[in-house]
């Protein structure tokens, strides 16, 4: 019982930092999501000690944990572009394919290389 | 039917296809399974045969995505408890980061625009490599449709956890730093969980990159992909 209401209180804590970030975003008409802008709050609050991670792991974890749930409703919306993937469907395929690829390898090749070189630096000190 | 009962339908409807797909991916842990792309489908089918219009699901879905925001703030507890695998080796890090995010994103618009998709696919498919909860905000600032974006987001996530270690692993890219950063970079959170499997380096590192790409291009898509879209 005092779990649940602790699991509670933190989320509305997570809640709080969300809600004076979109009004933030809302209110100097910043270009970025609310929710990236109450991300970055929250990880300068921690990292400041002003918040320490005890104080929202209870409510957070679950929230995390089950992050993709959320995703499920907003996806059902696809069912109103129907039509469009039935004919255009073939037409991404092609592009979503080759730019996953293509982000595996420059973040793969670009970290590989130069961590090598960083490592070849330091062994030669 | 009353409206009530119809949103607590939909709402249970949700809640049980998303817990039993769940269990089903723990068991199997095949991407493929994975419980957005499968309690979808299967919602989407049962809508369908049953006649329930998007337009009656809508109330119960905003009921389930009000703690949306609040799960993506928490999103920097994770990236926090993980702040120590930066300090590794922080510039080929954030590099790494940013030039995979861009190049994935600038490639997945051109290829788009070529193919003669029309602009509110391709601002759709632009974030398609960001996790989900920012990738339906991205969406929404540049001309794109949140639940097409989510459709492109789940299929990347999907298509790189199957492949992304053997495509790494082909090209001789085994510093378990990059591997876990490619695949964070690529498929965000499915992808971080596959490459969890191979260590907890490589997870984490997967982890850090999924929350730094989606800040890097928040801060770059409102003024990168409308300036790309109608390049």
């Amino acid at each position: 019982m005092q779990n649940l209401l602790k699991t509670m209180g933190q989320i509305c804590l997570l809640w709080l930092i969300y809600y004076v970030s979109t009004w933030t975003v809302d209110f100097f008409h910043l270009p970025l999501p609310g929710s990236v802008l109450g991300m970055l709050l929250l990880f300068l609050l921690l990292s400041g000690g002003i918040i320490k991670e005890q104080w929202l792991s209870l409510g957070a974890n679950p929230l995390l944990k089950h992050l993709s749930f959320f995703f499920i409703p907003i996806a059902v919306g696809l069912m109103e572009w129907g039509e469009l993937f039935t004919q255009k469907g073939h037409l991404l395929f092609l592009p979503l394919v080759l730019s996953a690829i293509v982000a595996l390898l420059t973040t793969g090749v670009v970290v590989q290389l130069l961590t090598k070189s960083l490592e070849k630096r330091g062994g030669a000190n | 039917m009353s409206t009530t009962l119809l949103v607590t339908i939909t709402i249970l409807l949700t809640v049980i296809l998303y817990l039993i797909s769940r269990k089903i991916f723990l068991y199997t842990k095949n991407p493929i399974f994975n419980p957005v792309l499968l309690s979808t489908t299967v919602i989407i089918i049962i809508l369908h045969y049953t006649g329930i219009t998007f337009e009656q699901y809508k109330p119960g879905k905003d009921i389930m995505t009000f703690l949306l925001g609040p799960a993506t703030v928490a999103l920097a507890l994770p990236l926090y408890l993980n702040r120590g695998v930066l300090r590794q080796a922080l510039f080929p890090i954030l590099l790494g980061i940013c030039l995979g995010a861009l190049s994935t994103l600038t490639v997945a618009v051109l290829l788009a625009k070529i193919s003669g998709l029309d602009s509110l696919i391709i601002a759709s498919i632009a974030p398609k490599s960001i996790t989900a909860p920012i990738a339906i905000e991205i969406s929404r600032l540049t001309g794109g449709d949140p639940a097409i974006a989510v459709a492109f987001v789940v299929f990347t996530g999907t298509f790189g956890s199957i492949v992304g270690a053997s495509v790494l692993s082909f090209c001789k890219i085994t510093n378990p730093i990059a591997r876990g950063l490619a695949l964070g970079v690529t498929s965000h959170g499915q992808g971080t969980a596959t490459i969890l499997q191979e260590g907890a380096l490589q997870g984490a590192m997967a982890g850090v990159a999924m929350a730094v790409a989606a800040i890097f291009i928040s801060f770059i898509a409102p003024f990168y992909i409308p300036w790309l879209v109608n390049l």
